[in-house]
Protein backbone atom coordinates (compact mmCIF):
# COMPACT_ATOMS: atom_id res chain seq x y z
CA UNK A 1 0.00 0.00 0.00
CA UNK A 2 1.10 3.44 -1.02
CA UNK A 3 1.17 5.45 1.92
CA UNK A 4 2.35 8.54 0.08
CA UNK A 5 1.82 9.28 -3.88
CA UNK A 6 3.31 11.81 -5.38
CA UNK A 7 2.32 12.53 -9.35
CA UNK A 8 3.90 14.94 -11.69
CA UNK A 9 4.15 17.36 -8.34
CA UNK A 10 5.24 21.41 -9.53
CA UNK A 11 5.54 23.94 -6.59
CA UNK A 12 6.16 27.90 -8.42
CA UNK A 13 7.08 30.42 -5.54
CA UNK A 14 5.17 33.43 -6.87
CA UNK A 15 7.14 36.61 -6.01
CA UNK A 16 7.32 37.57 -2.26
CA UNK A 17 7.86 41.31 -3.19
CA UNK A 18 5.08 42.45 -3.87
CA UNK A 19 7.11 44.97 -6.50
CA UNK A 20 8.82 42.16 -8.40
CA UNK A 21 7.38 38.98 -10.58
CA UNK A 22 10.25 36.44 -9.61
CA UNK A 23 9.10 32.88 -9.81
CA UNK A 24 10.98 30.51 -7.89
CA UNK A 25 10.33 26.54 -9.42
CA UNK A 26 11.03 25.01 -6.07
CA UNK A 27 10.19 21.56 -7.39
CA UNK A 28 9.71 20.03 -10.98
CA UNK A 29 7.64 17.61 -11.85
CA UNK A 30 8.42 15.51 -9.47
CA UNK A 31 6.95 11.68 -9.03
CA UNK A 32 7.01 8.99 -6.32
CA UNK A 33 5.62 7.01 -4.17
CA UNK A 34 6.36 5.67 -0.15
CA UNK A 35 5.27 2.51 0.96
CA UNK A 36 3.97 1.14 4.28
CA UNK A 37 6.54 0.36 6.10
CA UNK A 38 9.34 2.30 4.65
CA UNK A 39 12.20 4.24 5.66
CA UNK A 40 12.61 7.16 2.66
CA UNK A 41 15.51 9.59 2.84
CA UNK A 42 15.09 12.26 0.48
CA UNK A 43 18.26 14.01 0.03
CA UNK A 44 19.47 17.44 -2.01
CA UNK A 45 21.44 20.23 -1.17
CA UNK A 46 20.51 23.20 0.67
CA UNK A 47 17.86 25.18 -1.40
CA UNK A 48 16.99 21.83 -3.25
CA UNK A 49 13.27 21.80 -2.59
CA UNK A 50 13.10 19.34 -0.11
CA UNK A 51 11.55 21.33 2.33
CA UNK A 52 9.08 22.77 -0.09
CA UNK A 53 8.11 19.27 -0.99
CA UNK A 54 7.79 17.89 2.37
CA UNK A 55 5.46 21.39 2.77
CA UNK A 56 3.34 20.53 -0.01
CA UNK A 57 2.88 16.83 1.54
CA UNK A 58 1.80 18.55 4.51
CA UNK A 59 -0.84 20.93 2.98
CA UNK A 60 1.32 23.83 4.05
CA UNK A 61 2.24 24.69 0.91
CA UNK A 62 -0.63 24.36 -1.98
CA UNK A 63 0.85 22.35 -5.23
CA UNK A 64 0.77 24.34 -8.16
CA UNK A 65 0.54 21.55 -10.23
CA UNK A 66 -0.06 17.71 -9.48
CA UNK A 67 -1.56 15.51 -7.29
CA UNK A 68 -0.54 14.25 -4.01
CA UNK A 69 -2.23 11.17 -1.76
CA UNK A 70 -1.48 10.70 1.91
CA UNK A 71 -2.56 7.72 3.47
CA UNK A 72 -4.87 7.00 0.30
CA UNK A 73 -6.72 10.13 1.10
CA UNK A 74 -6.50 14.11 1.05
CA UNK A 75 -4.12 15.91 3.75
CA UNK A 76 -7.01 18.28 4.11
CA UNK A 77 -9.09 15.81 5.72
CA UNK A 78 -8.97 15.96 9.41
CA UNK A 79 -8.83 12.48 9.73
CA UNK A 80 -5.89 11.88 7.65
CA UNK A 81 -4.04 14.97 9.66
CA UNK A 82 -4.71 13.01 12.58
CA UNK A 83 -2.61 10.32 11.31
CA UNK A 84 0.37 11.72 10.72
CA UNK A 85 3.26 13.30 13.13
CA UNK A 86 5.35 15.87 11.26
CA UNK A 87 8.62 17.64 12.97
CA UNK A 88 9.34 20.95 11.05
CA UNK A 89 13.27 22.15 10.03
CA UNK A 90 14.70 23.36 13.17
CA UNK A 91 11.73 23.97 16.01
CA UNK A 92 12.00 25.96 18.73
CA UNK A 93 9.46 25.96 21.53
CA UNK A 94 8.90 28.99 23.65
CA UNK A 95 11.84 29.60 26.13
CA UNK A 96 9.14 29.45 29.46
CA UNK A 97 7.63 26.67 28.99
CA UNK A 98 8.65 22.96 29.81
CA UNK A 99 8.44 19.96 27.47
CA UNK A 100 5.60 18.47 29.25
CA UNK A 101 3.64 21.94 28.92
CA UNK A 102 4.25 22.11 25.21
CA UNK A 103 2.87 18.43 24.92
CA UNK A 104 -0.33 19.00 27.37
CA UNK A 105 -0.84 21.77 24.35
CA UNK A 106 -0.04 20.32 21.27
CA UNK A 107 -1.85 17.02 22.76
CA UNK A 108 -5.05 19.05 22.93
CA UNK A 109 -4.65 19.98 19.44
CA UNK A 110 -4.41 16.58 18.37
CA UNK A 111 -7.79 16.13 20.43
CA UNK A 112 -6.10 13.02 22.47
CA UNK A 113 -8.56 12.07 25.60
CA UNK A 114 -8.02 13.65 28.16
CA UNK A 115 -7.47 10.04 29.89
CA UNK A 116 -5.00 8.91 27.99
CA UNK A 117 -3.10 12.14 27.63
CA UNK A 118 -0.85 12.15 30.84
CA UNK A 119 0.03 8.29 29.81
CA UNK A 120 0.92 9.52 26.24
CA UNK A 121 3.27 12.21 27.28
CA UNK A 122 5.25 9.99 28.97
CA UNK A 123 5.44 7.55 26.76
CA UNK A 124 7.04 10.16 24.08
CA UNK A 125 9.30 11.47 26.46
CA UNK A 126 10.65 8.56 27.10
CA UNK A 127 10.94 7.32 23.79
CA UNK A 128 12.78 10.94 22.95
CA UNK A 129 14.74 10.65 26.23
CA UNK A 130 13.24 13.51 27.91
CA UNK A 131 11.80 12.60 30.44
CA UNK A 132 14.41 13.26 32.92
CA UNK A 133 14.76 16.64 31.63
CA UNK A 134 10.99 17.41 31.05
CA UNK A 135 10.43 19.52 34.01
CA UNK A 136 13.36 21.68 32.89
CA UNK A 137 11.89 25.03 31.21
CA UNK A 138 12.78 24.80 27.35
CA UNK A 139 15.30 28.43 28.11
CA UNK A 140 17.76 25.67 29.27
CA UNK A 141 17.36 23.31 26.69
CA UNK A 142 20.17 22.70 23.74
CA UNK A 143 19.10 22.79 20.29
CA UNK A 144 19.10 18.77 20.23
CA UNK A 145 16.83 19.01 23.11
CA UNK A 146 14.47 20.75 21.26
CA UNK A 147 15.14 18.99 18.08
CA UNK A 148 13.83 15.17 20.13
CA UNK A 149 11.03 17.26 21.98
CA UNK A 150 10.22 17.97 18.19
CA UNK A 151 9.79 14.94 17.34
CA UNK A 152 8.32 13.78 20.66
CA UNK A 153 5.06 16.37 19.68
CA UNK A 154 5.22 14.26 16.46
CA UNK A 155 4.57 11.38 17.98
CA UNK A 156 1.62 11.94 20.40
CA UNK A 157 -0.85 10.32 17.82
CA UNK A 158 0.93 7.70 17.63
CA UNK A 159 1.30 8.49 13.70
CA UNK A 160 1.16 6.17 10.82
CA UNK A 161 3.52 8.07 8.82
CA UNK A 162 5.95 10.89 9.83
CA UNK A 163 7.79 13.21 7.98
CA UNK A 164 10.56 14.60 9.43
CA UNK A 165 12.51 17.99 8.07
CA UNK A 166 16.17 17.58 9.04
CA UNK A 167 15.98 15.92 12.67
CA UNK A 168 19.53 15.47 12.55
CA UNK A 169 20.58 19.24 11.72
CA UNK A 170 22.17 21.04 14.40
CA UNK A 171 22.98 17.84 16.64
CA UNK A 172 26.54 16.20 17.09
CA UNK A 173 27.42 12.99 16.27
CA UNK A 174 26.15 11.62 19.88
CA UNK A 175 22.91 13.35 18.73
CA UNK A 176 22.75 11.48 15.14
CA UNK A 177 23.21 8.41 16.89
CA UNK A 178 20.47 9.06 19.24
CA UNK A 179 18.06 10.36 16.50
CA UNK A 180 18.97 7.29 14.42
CA UNK A 181 18.14 4.69 17.27
CA UNK A 182 14.98 6.73 17.62
CA UNK A 183 13.91 6.63 13.78
CA UNK A 184 15.22 2.81 13.83
CA UNK A 185 12.92 2.10 16.81
CA UNK A 186 9.81 4.01 15.20
CA UNK A 187 10.12 1.60 11.96
CA UNK A 188 10.48 -1.42 13.94
CA UNK A 189 7.33 -0.86 15.60
CA UNK A 190 6.00 -0.26 11.78
CA UNK A 191 5.59 3.29 11.18
CA UNK A 192 6.21 4.90 7.80
CA UNK A 193 8.84 7.42 7.62
CA UNK A 194 9.71 10.07 5.14
CA UNK A 195 12.89 12.39 6.07
CA UNK A 196 15.31 15.02 4.78
CA UNK A 197 18.91 15.20 5.45
CA UNK A 198 21.44 15.82 4.06
CA UNK A 199 23.92 13.62 6.56
CA UNK A 200 24.67 10.98 4.04
CA UNK A 201 26.18 8.54 6.38
CA UNK A 202 23.26 8.49 8.28
CA UNK A 203 20.96 8.15 5.29
CA UNK A 204 22.75 5.30 4.19
CA UNK A 205 22.34 3.67 7.81
CA UNK A 206 18.51 4.13 8.04
CA UNK A 207 16.79 4.43 5.03
CA UNK A 208 15.51 1.49 2.71
CA UNK A 209 15.00 3.90 -0.34
CA UNK A 210 16.82 7.16 -1.14
CA UNK A 211 15.48 10.07 -3.68
CA UNK A 212 17.87 12.84 -4.77
CA UNK A 213 16.45 16.26 -4.84
CA UNK A 214 18.61 18.40 -7.35
CA UNK A 215 17.36 22.09 -8.09
CA UNK A 216 13.56 20.73 -7.95
CA UNK A 217 13.99 17.50 -10.04
CA UNK A 218 14.36 13.90 -8.36
CA UNK A 219 16.34 11.50 -9.43
CA UNK A 220 15.23 7.68 -9.59
CA UNK A 221 14.51 6.20 -6.58
CA UNK A 222 16.49 3.60 -5.83
CA UNK A 223 17.08 0.96 -2.76
CA UNK A 224 20.24 1.90 -0.37
CA UNK A 225 21.28 -1.92 -1.05
CA UNK A 226 21.02 -1.11 -4.73
CA UNK A 227 23.38 2.07 -4.75
CA UNK A 228 25.52 0.46 -2.25
CA UNK A 229 26.03 -2.16 -5.23
CA UNK A 230 26.34 0.12 -7.72
CA UNK A 231 27.86 2.95 -6.43
CA UNK A 232 29.75 1.52 -3.87
CA UNK A 233 28.45 3.87 -0.90
CA UNK A 234 25.49 7.11 -1.00
CA UNK A 235 27.81 9.81 -0.77
CA UNK A 236 29.39 8.75 -4.50
CA UNK A 237 25.64 8.01 -5.99
CA UNK A 238 25.05 11.32 -4.23
CA UNK A 239 28.05 13.24 -5.41
CA UNK A 240 26.89 11.75 -9.14
CA UNK A 241 23.43 12.99 -9.10
CA UNK A 242 24.06 16.52 -7.27
CA UNK A 243 27.64 16.99 -8.69
CA UNK A 244 26.46 17.48 -12.31
CA UNK A 245 24.75 20.93 -13.35
CA UNK B 1 -14.91 22.61 20.40
CA UNK B 2 -12.36 21.14 22.80
CA UNK B 3 -9.31 22.36 20.13
CA UNK B 4 -10.31 26.28 19.82
CA UNK B 5 -11.22 25.69 24.10
CA UNK B 6 -6.90 24.44 23.71
CA UNK B 7 -5.74 27.44 21.75
CA UNK B 8 -7.42 30.17 23.92
CA UNK B 9 -6.36 28.59 27.10
CA UNK B 10 -3.04 28.46 25.49
CA UNK B 11 -2.55 32.18 24.72
CA UNK B 12 -4.26 33.33 27.88
CA UNK B 13 -1.76 31.53 30.20
CA UNK B 14 1.00 32.30 27.65
CA UNK B 15 0.22 36.61 27.82
CA UNK B 16 0.55 35.68 31.92
CA UNK B 17 3.84 33.99 31.28
CA UNK B 18 5.18 36.83 29.43
CA UNK B 19 7.35 39.30 31.59
CA UNK B 20 6.96 42.37 29.80
CA UNK B 21 3.14 42.00 29.60
CA UNK B 22 3.25 41.49 33.43
CA UNK B 23 4.82 44.50 33.64
CA UNK B 24 2.35 46.30 31.71
CA UNK B 25 -0.29 45.43 33.83
CA UNK B 26 1.70 46.67 36.88
CA UNK B 27 2.02 49.79 35.37
CA UNK B 28 -1.60 50.24 34.70
CA UNK B 29 -2.93 49.27 38.06
CA UNK B 30 0.08 51.53 39.20
CA UNK B 31 -1.08 54.37 36.91
CA UNK B 32 -4.31 54.30 37.64
CA UNK B 33 -3.56 54.36 41.57
CA UNK B 34 -0.85 57.40 40.61
CA UNK B 35 -4.42 59.03 39.98
CA UNK B 36 -4.72 58.83 43.82
CA UNK B 37 -1.41 60.70 44.41
CA UNK B 38 -2.73 63.61 42.11
CA UNK B 39 -5.69 63.97 43.79
CA UNK B 40 -4.51 63.60 47.16
CA UNK B 41 -1.84 66.63 46.14
CA UNK B 42 -4.38 69.12 44.78
CA UNK B 43 -7.59 68.43 47.01
CA UNK B 44 -9.99 70.56 44.46
CA UNK B 45 -9.44 67.29 42.16
CA UNK B 46 -12.43 66.01 41.54
CA UNK B 47 -13.74 62.28 41.36
CA UNK B 48 -14.88 63.54 37.64
CA UNK B 49 -11.51 64.16 36.72
CA UNK B 50 -10.29 60.47 38.55
CA UNK B 51 -13.02 58.66 36.51
CA UNK B 52 -11.61 60.16 33.21
CA UNK B 53 -8.17 59.69 34.06
CA UNK B 54 -8.90 55.83 35.01
CA UNK B 55 -11.08 55.62 32.32
CA UNK B 56 -8.92 56.80 29.57
CA UNK B 57 -5.76 54.38 30.86
CA UNK B 58 -8.00 51.26 30.93
CA UNK B 59 -8.76 51.89 26.82
CA UNK B 60 -4.75 52.45 26.43
CA UNK B 61 -3.64 49.66 28.57
CA UNK B 62 -5.86 47.40 27.24
CA UNK B 63 -4.79 48.45 23.91
CA UNK B 64 -0.90 47.93 24.67
CA UNK B 65 -2.17 44.62 26.15
CA UNK B 66 -3.73 43.28 22.60
CA UNK B 67 -0.47 44.76 20.80
CA UNK B 68 2.19 42.89 22.64
CA UNK B 69 -0.25 40.01 22.52
CA UNK B 70 -0.13 39.96 19.02
CA UNK B 71 3.59 40.87 18.67
CA UNK B 72 4.08 37.83 21.13
CA UNK B 73 1.68 35.59 19.13
CA UNK B 74 3.24 36.11 15.54
CA UNK B 75 6.43 35.85 17.02
CA UNK B 76 6.31 32.62 18.19
CA UNK B 77 4.17 31.65 15.03
CA UNK B 78 6.95 32.80 12.75
CA UNK B 79 10.16 32.57 13.79
CA UNK B 80 9.48 29.23 16.23
CA UNK B 81 7.63 28.12 13.31
CA UNK B 82 5.50 26.40 15.89
CA UNK B 83 2.43 27.28 13.50
CA UNK B 84 3.28 25.11 10.84
CA UNK B 85 3.61 22.05 13.69
CA UNK B 86 0.21 22.99 15.01
CA UNK B 87 -1.41 23.50 11.42
CA UNK B 88 -0.53 19.96 10.51
CA UNK B 89 -2.46 18.45 13.06
CA UNK B 90 -6.26 17.69 13.03
CA UNK B 91 -7.49 21.08 13.63
CA UNK B 92 -9.24 23.61 11.14
CA UNK B 93 -7.45 26.76 10.84
CA UNK B 94 -11.04 28.50 11.64
CA UNK B 95 -10.97 26.68 15.34
CA UNK B 96 -7.34 28.20 15.83
CA UNK B 97 -8.43 31.81 14.90
CA UNK B 98 -11.90 31.58 16.97
CA UNK B 99 -9.23 30.19 20.15
CA UNK B 100 -6.80 33.02 19.38
CA UNK B 101 -9.71 35.63 19.69
CA UNK B 102 -11.34 34.47 22.51
CA UNK B 103 -7.77 33.78 24.15
CA UNK B 104 -6.92 37.07 23.67
CA UNK B 105 -9.86 38.98 24.35
CA UNK B 106 -9.76 37.09 27.63
CA UNK B 107 -6.24 38.26 28.39
CA UNK B 108 -7.87 41.54 27.99
CA UNK B 109 -10.81 41.32 29.88
CA UNK B 110 -8.57 39.99 32.90
CA UNK B 111 -7.21 43.26 32.70
CA UNK B 112 -9.52 45.81 31.70
CA UNK B 113 -11.40 44.24 35.32
CA UNK B 114 -8.11 44.87 37.15
CA UNK B 115 -7.88 48.35 36.24
CA UNK B 116 -11.66 48.70 36.70
CA UNK B 117 -11.13 47.58 40.47
CA UNK B 118 -8.09 49.70 41.18
CA UNK B 119 -10.27 52.41 40.06
CA UNK B 120 -13.38 51.63 41.36
CA UNK B 121 -11.22 51.43 44.72
CA UNK B 122 -9.70 54.77 44.22
CA UNK B 123 -13.08 56.52 43.36
CA UNK B 124 -14.64 55.24 46.88
CA UNK B 125 -11.63 56.61 48.71
CA UNK B 126 -11.97 60.16 46.57
CA UNK B 127 -16.02 59.86 47.73
CA UNK B 128 -17.49 59.01 45.02
CA UNK B 129 -19.67 56.27 43.79
CA UNK B 130 -17.97 53.08 42.67
CA UNK B 131 -20.79 51.53 41.99
CA UNK B 132 -22.33 54.29 39.09
CA UNK B 133 -23.55 52.05 36.88
CA UNK B 134 -22.31 54.53 34.24
CA UNK B 135 -19.01 54.17 34.99
CA UNK B 136 -19.69 50.36 34.62
CA UNK B 137 -21.28 50.89 31.28
CA UNK B 138 -18.31 52.85 30.24
CA UNK B 139 -15.65 50.59 31.24
CA UNK B 140 -18.00 47.54 29.42
CA UNK B 141 -18.28 49.73 26.28
CA UNK B 142 -14.35 50.34 25.99
CA UNK B 143 -13.97 46.43 26.36
CA UNK B 144 -16.38 45.72 23.26
CA UNK B 145 -13.92 48.24 21.56
CA UNK B 146 -11.07 46.43 22.37
CA UNK B 147 -12.72 43.09 21.36
CA UNK B 148 -12.98 44.97 18.05
CA UNK B 149 -9.90 45.77 17.66
CA UNK B 150 -8.77 42.52 18.61
CA UNK B 151 -10.34 41.04 15.42
CA UNK B 152 -8.99 44.20 13.33
CA UNK B 153 -5.57 43.16 14.76
CA UNK B 154 -6.11 39.08 14.20
CA UNK B 155 -6.81 40.45 10.41
CA UNK B 156 -3.48 42.61 10.53
CA UNK B 157 -1.30 39.58 11.60
CA UNK B 158 -2.56 36.91 8.57
CA UNK B 159 -2.29 39.55 6.17
CA UNK B 160 0.91 40.87 6.97
CA UNK B 161 4.07 39.09 6.59
CA UNK B 162 6.20 41.11 9.17
CA UNK B 163 5.75 41.71 12.90
CA UNK B 164 6.75 45.31 12.25
CA UNK B 165 4.00 45.94 9.84
CA UNK B 166 1.40 44.55 11.31
CA UNK B 167 2.05 46.60 14.65
CA UNK B 168 2.82 49.68 12.77
CA UNK B 169 -0.89 49.05 10.72
CA UNK B 170 -2.53 48.56 14.40
CA UNK B 171 -1.68 51.53 16.20
CA UNK B 172 -2.49 53.81 13.00
CA UNK B 173 -5.88 52.27 12.80
CA UNK B 174 -6.27 52.90 16.98
CA UNK B 175 -5.41 56.62 16.22
CA UNK B 176 -7.64 56.86 12.41
CA UNK B 177 -10.60 55.14 14.65
CA UNK B 178 -10.54 57.25 17.34
CA UNK B 179 -10.69 60.19 14.74
CA UNK B 180 -12.98 59.35 12.35
CA UNK B 181 -15.29 62.04 13.26
CA UNK B 182 -12.85 64.40 11.96
CA UNK B 183 -12.30 62.21 9.19
CA UNK B 184 -15.82 63.23 8.16
CA UNK B 185 -15.59 66.63 8.59
CA UNK B 186 -12.15 66.57 6.53
CA UNK B 187 -13.71 65.15 3.70
CA UNK B 188 -16.43 67.74 3.56
CA UNK B 189 -13.84 70.67 3.74
CA UNK B 190 -11.76 68.93 1.48
CA UNK B 191 -12.49 70.14 -2.29
CA UNK B 192 -10.46 67.25 -3.98
CA UNK B 193 -12.66 64.29 -5.18
CA UNK B 194 -9.61 62.00 -5.36
CA UNK B 195 -9.03 62.72 -1.42
CA UNK B 196 -12.63 63.02 -0.41
CA UNK B 197 -12.34 59.23 -1.97
CA UNK B 198 -9.77 58.51 -0.25
CA UNK B 199 -10.46 59.41 3.56
CA UNK B 200 -14.40 58.44 2.90
CA UNK B 201 -12.73 54.94 2.25
CA UNK B 202 -11.07 55.60 5.65
CA UNK B 203 -14.18 56.99 7.06
CA UNK B 204 -16.08 53.34 6.34
CA UNK B 205 -13.52 50.76 6.34
CA UNK B 206 -11.56 51.58 9.99
CA UNK B 207 -13.67 51.04 13.52
CA UNK B 208 -14.99 54.03 15.00
CA UNK B 209 -13.62 54.11 18.29
CA UNK B 210 -15.31 56.78 19.41
CA UNK B 211 -18.77 55.23 19.60
CA UNK B 212 -17.68 53.25 22.43
CA UNK B 213 -16.43 56.26 24.56
CA UNK B 214 -18.26 57.37 26.95
CA UNK B 215 -16.28 58.65 29.29
CA UNK B 216 -16.61 62.40 28.90
CA UNK B 217 -20.75 61.85 29.08
CA UNK B 218 -20.39 60.01 32.24
CA UNK B 219 -21.26 63.55 34.32
CA UNK B 220 -23.43 64.73 31.82
CA UNK B 221 -26.58 63.65 31.88
CA UNK B 222 -27.07 62.67 27.95
CA UNK B 223 -28.77 60.00 25.95
CA UNK B 224 -25.73 58.21 25.45
CA UNK B 225 -26.61 55.56 27.71
CA UNK B 226 -29.72 54.71 26.86
CA UNK B 227 -30.63 51.21 26.04
CA UNK B 228 -31.23 52.01 22.25
CA UNK B 229 -27.42 54.16 21.96
CA UNK B 230 -25.88 50.59 23.44
CA UNK B 231 -27.75 48.70 21.56
CA UNK B 232 -26.69 49.84 18.27
CA UNK B 233 -23.15 50.29 19.49
CA UNK B 234 -23.00 46.69 20.52
CA UNK B 235 -24.66 45.62 17.20
CA UNK B 236 -21.56 47.82 15.54
CA UNK B 237 -19.32 45.95 17.44
CA UNK B 238 -20.74 42.69 16.19
CA UNK B 239 -20.88 43.10 12.91
CA UNK B 240 -17.60 44.46 12.56
CA UNK B 241 -15.67 41.74 14.48
CA UNK B 242 -17.72 39.47 12.48
CA UNK B 243 -16.70 40.77 9.47
CA UNK B 244 -13.15 41.32 10.39
CA UNK B 245 -12.94 37.52 11.81
CA UNK B 246 -14.55 36.36 8.29
CA UNK B 247 -12.20 37.81 6.48
CA UNK B 248 -8.82 36.85 8.53
CA UNK B 249 -10.38 33.66 8.21
CA UNK B 250 -10.48 33.54 4.36
CA UNK B 251 -6.80 35.28 4.19
CA UNK B 252 -5.75 32.61 6.99
CA UNK B 253 -6.81 29.80 4.54
CA UNK B 254 -5.11 30.50 1.51
CA UNK B 255 -1.96 31.24 3.30
CA UNK B 256 1.19 29.34 3.03
CA UNK B 257 3.38 28.14 6.00
N1 LIG C 1 8.59 31.19 0.78
C1 LIG C 1 9.40 31.17 -0.29
N2 LIG C 1 9.26 32.07 -1.29
C2 LIG C 1 10.07 32.05 -2.36
N3 LIG C 1 11.04 31.15 -2.55
C3 LIG C 1 11.25 30.22 -1.59
C4 LIG C 1 10.44 30.18 -0.41
N4 LIG C 1 10.87 29.15 0.36
C5 LIG C 1 11.88 28.58 -0.32
N5 LIG C 1 12.13 29.21 -1.48
C6 LIG C 1 13.13 28.83 -2.50
O1 LIG C 1 12.82 27.54 -2.97
C7 LIG C 1 14.00 26.76 -3.14
C8 LIG C 1 13.91 25.50 -2.32
O2 LIG C 1 13.96 25.80 -0.94
P1 LIG C 1 13.79 24.69 0.19
O3 LIG C 1 12.61 23.86 -0.15
O4 LIG C 1 13.78 25.36 1.49
O5 LIG C 1 15.12 23.84 0.02
P2 LIG C 1 15.82 22.79 0.99
O6 LIG C 1 14.87 22.46 2.09
O7 LIG C 1 16.15 21.63 0.12
O8 LIG C 1 17.06 23.44 1.51
C9 LIG C 1 15.15 27.68 -2.75
O9 LIG C 1 15.67 28.23 -3.93
C10 LIG C 1 14.52 28.73 -1.90
O10 LIG C 1 15.21 29.94 -2.02
MG1 LIG D 1 15.10 22.61 4.13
Amino acid sequence: MNVIEVKGLTKIYKAQDFWKNDRVTAVRDVTFSVQKGEVFGLLGLNGAGKTTLMKVLLGLLKPTNGSVLILGGDIEDRAVRGRIGYLSELPYFPKYLKAREVLSYFADIFGIDEKIKKHKIEEVLKITGLDVRSDVRIKGFSKGMQGRLGLAQALLNDPELLLLDEPMSGLDPLGYKETREIILGLKKAGKTIFFNSHILSEVEKICDKVGVLHKGTMSEIKTVADIVKEHGDVEKYFVKIAGEN
Amino acid sequence: MRRVAAVAEYIFKQSFRNKILNVLIMFAVFGIGFALVISELAQEVEVKMVTDFGLFAIGLFGFLTLALSITVQMFEETELKTISMILVKPVTRLEYLIGKYIGITLTILMNVLLMLITLMVIIQIRGGDPWSLKLITAAGLIFISLGVLTSTALLLSVISTSVPGALIFLFFIYILGHLTMHLKHLAEAINNTAANIVINIFYYVLPNLELFNLKDKIFSPSGLFSPRYLGFVILYASLYSFATLLAAAYVFEKKEY
